[in-house]
């Protein structure tokens, strides 16, 4: 149900709603104009052959030369294939570590409960550079830095505070009265969880999963201090682009809209799941 | 939320005697096993290297050295009367996380309002907003840097046309922050959009038709009416957005990595480049101490005004 809170102005009469509508019209395609014309821009970008890649708004040349060269870099390829596991894995794990946690959240009340849930509001307010920085040291001394596994588990543990709370919202949108049901039929408490409550709070974990792949993929702090040279992943490869290489702007477009194909699939062909998981 | 006392009811009524207790310690070990996994890598992965962090930082801990001999609350010291950090991190960050929030609250208030009517091509329009807020940071801050290139960008080319000189974007302090700033409103304000819209479709009609009908104006139902039942939405996503914003990192990095001067530095920025280009790991620890301890403590505050205000208006 859509409220319409703008309304109609008392006794303003046709022309003013027209007035109003044309502006209105107006006013959303500048917002959207202004919003999109960053990835306009670095697309077009993208397109132009080297020679031109300073004169952007000059010529018409058109070509998808800087996609294949930027494609065939070894070092690009192999960020492309990293944060892409990377983000797998970090979705499955995350969200089987949360949504037990949230489930814990939602139902099971008492001393403990209220411990864990301070615990995780307040975690989620430490800084990422306070603990990612002897994070560094730490992977290190486990033997685990710039491996998959010390980038994997730190990345678990950045959605742990936020994603049980999100998993709390979802489980508290199911009724308790399926549990007692099923305890009544006999069921155990895992039972209860797995078979009756999990699959209705389904489309809000998927939601959040979809989030989390992205999350994952779009990451850069964690990324830029627990990777070296042998796990480079690809936020971390362009930001050096822009520093390093900070002529190439052919290259880096190219490499950068080419990592920007997910987050547009997310929104063109997820985003009503993604929606439900933003929620509050 | 209802709480669900599954023994109680299996056993038809109150538990008691042997039978009870070992359905209570059932029970319990449940509750127990479903947080264990979140606990541990919350224990391993953030609690263990705070605690690291605060160890480093009484240390004289360099990068470089093999030695890490005890100093005590040194490291603080220097950082609480470094007028870097003091003069120019903490007020570019408040200055970020102010400017961030308000300006993304505003603008994702007016757009939210704009998009909550029926017209033609709305699922679209909706969609296309929501994009930027897929977009990795680094890249959106690689379109701006690119935009606002000095010699190339596209921003300097209009700047020309219009008359005027070429102006150097982001090797000006205060135009530097001003971007990064510009530059989060528009990565964050989907998310405000987001979730106001979803928050207007579970308003009740009710207010809104006894306001259209007392003969009151869009903007005194807006103000009146919208924003007052808007309230412990907006004020959940300012706390959420506030403790994000204090520690932006990306965006700064890759759009002036705290330059011209270190004149754009935000706190993040300070912390890591103290341990990473500095290699004094003691000092960036206890920066990030002392900025932990100050977001903990806006965090806080925000949350108990929050709670209050929610259950004053309830």
């Amino acid at each position: 149900m859509t409220v319409r809170a703008g309304g109609r102005a008392g006794a303003g009469g046709a022309l003013a709603k027209g007035w109003r509508q044309a502006f209105v019209g107006l006013a959303l395609a500048g917002v959207l104009g202004l919003f999109l014309f960053p990835v306009f821009w670095l697309t077009l970008t993208a397109l132009r052959p080297e020679s031109e890649v300073f004169y952007v708004h000059r010529g018409s040349h058109i070509t998808l030369a800087n996609f294949l060269k930027a494609w065939k870099s070894p070092k690009i390829q192999e960020s492309f294939v990293n944060s892409a596991v990377l983000a797998v894995l970090a979705t499955i794990f995350s969200l089987q570590v949360t949504v037990m946690s949230g489930y814990m959240l939602s139902r099971f009340k008492g001393a403990t409960n209220k411990v864990w849930f301070t615990a995780i509001y307040l975690f989620r307010t430490v800084p990422y550079i306070t603990w990612v920085m002897p994070l560094y040291l730490l992977t290190q001394s486990l033997g685990l830095y710039d491996t998959y596994l010390g980038l994997l588990l730190p990345h678990v543990a950045v959605h742990v505070c936020f994603f049980s709370w999100v998993m709390k919202g979802f489980f508290d949108g199911v009724e308790p009265e399926l549990e007692q049901a099923a305890y009544l039929d006999g069921c155990s408490h895992w039972g209860a969880f797995l078979r009756i409550i999990l699959p209705q709070a389904l489309p809000g974990i998927m939601a959040l999963g979809i989030l989390c792949w992205l999350f994952t993929w779009n990451e850069f702090l964690f990324a830029l201090i627990l990777t070296g040279s042998r796990t480079p992943l690809l936020t971390v490869t362009m930001a050096q682009f822009v520093h390093e290489l900070g002529v190439e702007w052919h290259l880096m477009s190219a490499t950068a809209v080419m990592a920007m194909i997910p987050a547009l699939v997310v929104t063109l062909f997820a985003q009503r799941y993604v929606v439900s998981g933003l929620r509050l | 939320m209802t709480e669900v006392h599954p023994d109680t009811l299996r056993r038809g009524g109150p538990p008691g005697g042997e039978a009870a207790a070992s359905l209570f310690r059932e029970r319990r070990r449940f509750t127990l096993t479903l947080i264990a996994p979140a606990a541990l890598i919350l224990l391993v992965f953030q609690v263990l290297p705070i605690l690291m962090g605060v160890d480093a930082s009484l240390r004289r801990f360099s990068l470089t050295d093999e030695e890490h001999p005890f100093i005590g609350l040194g490291n603080f010291r220097r950082i609480l009367t470094d007028s870097q950090f003091l003069g120019i991190v903490l007020p570019n960050t408040f200055f970020f996380m102010l400017a961030s929030v308000g300006g993304g609250v505003v603008l994702g208030l007016a757009i939210a309002m704009l998009l909550n009517r029926p017209f033609p091509g709305r699922t679209l329009v909706r969609t296309l907003f929501v994009f930027p807020l897929m977009v990795a940071p680094v890249v959106a801050s690689i379109m701006i840097a690119w935009i606002f290139n000095d010699q190339f960008g596209i921003a300097n080319v209009i700047v020309t046309a219009l008359g005027f000189g070429p102006v150097a974007w982001l090797v000006t302090p205060w135009l530097g922050l001003l971007i990064v700033v510009l530059t989060d409103v528009w990565l964050q304000t989907p998310f405000y959009v987001l979730i106001i819209l979803a928050a207007l479709e579970t308003l009740p009609r009710e207010p809104f038709e006894a306001a259209r009908v007392d003969g009151a104006s869009a903007w005194q139902i807006f103000r009146n009416v919208t924003l007052p039942l808007l309230r412990p939405v907006l004020l959940v996503a300012i706390v959420i957005r506030s403790i994000d914003a204090f520690r932006v990192f990306d965006t700064v990095w890759t759009i002036t990595k705290g330059e011209p001067g270190r004149a754009t530095e935000v706190f993040s920025i300070y912390a890591y480049k103290e341990a990473f280009v500095f290699l004094n790991l003691d000092r960036g620890a206890a920066a990030s101490l002392i900025g932990a301890a100050i977001i903990m403590v806006v965090g806080v505050v925000l949350y108990w005004g929050l709670r209050r205000i929610t259950e004053v208006s309830r």
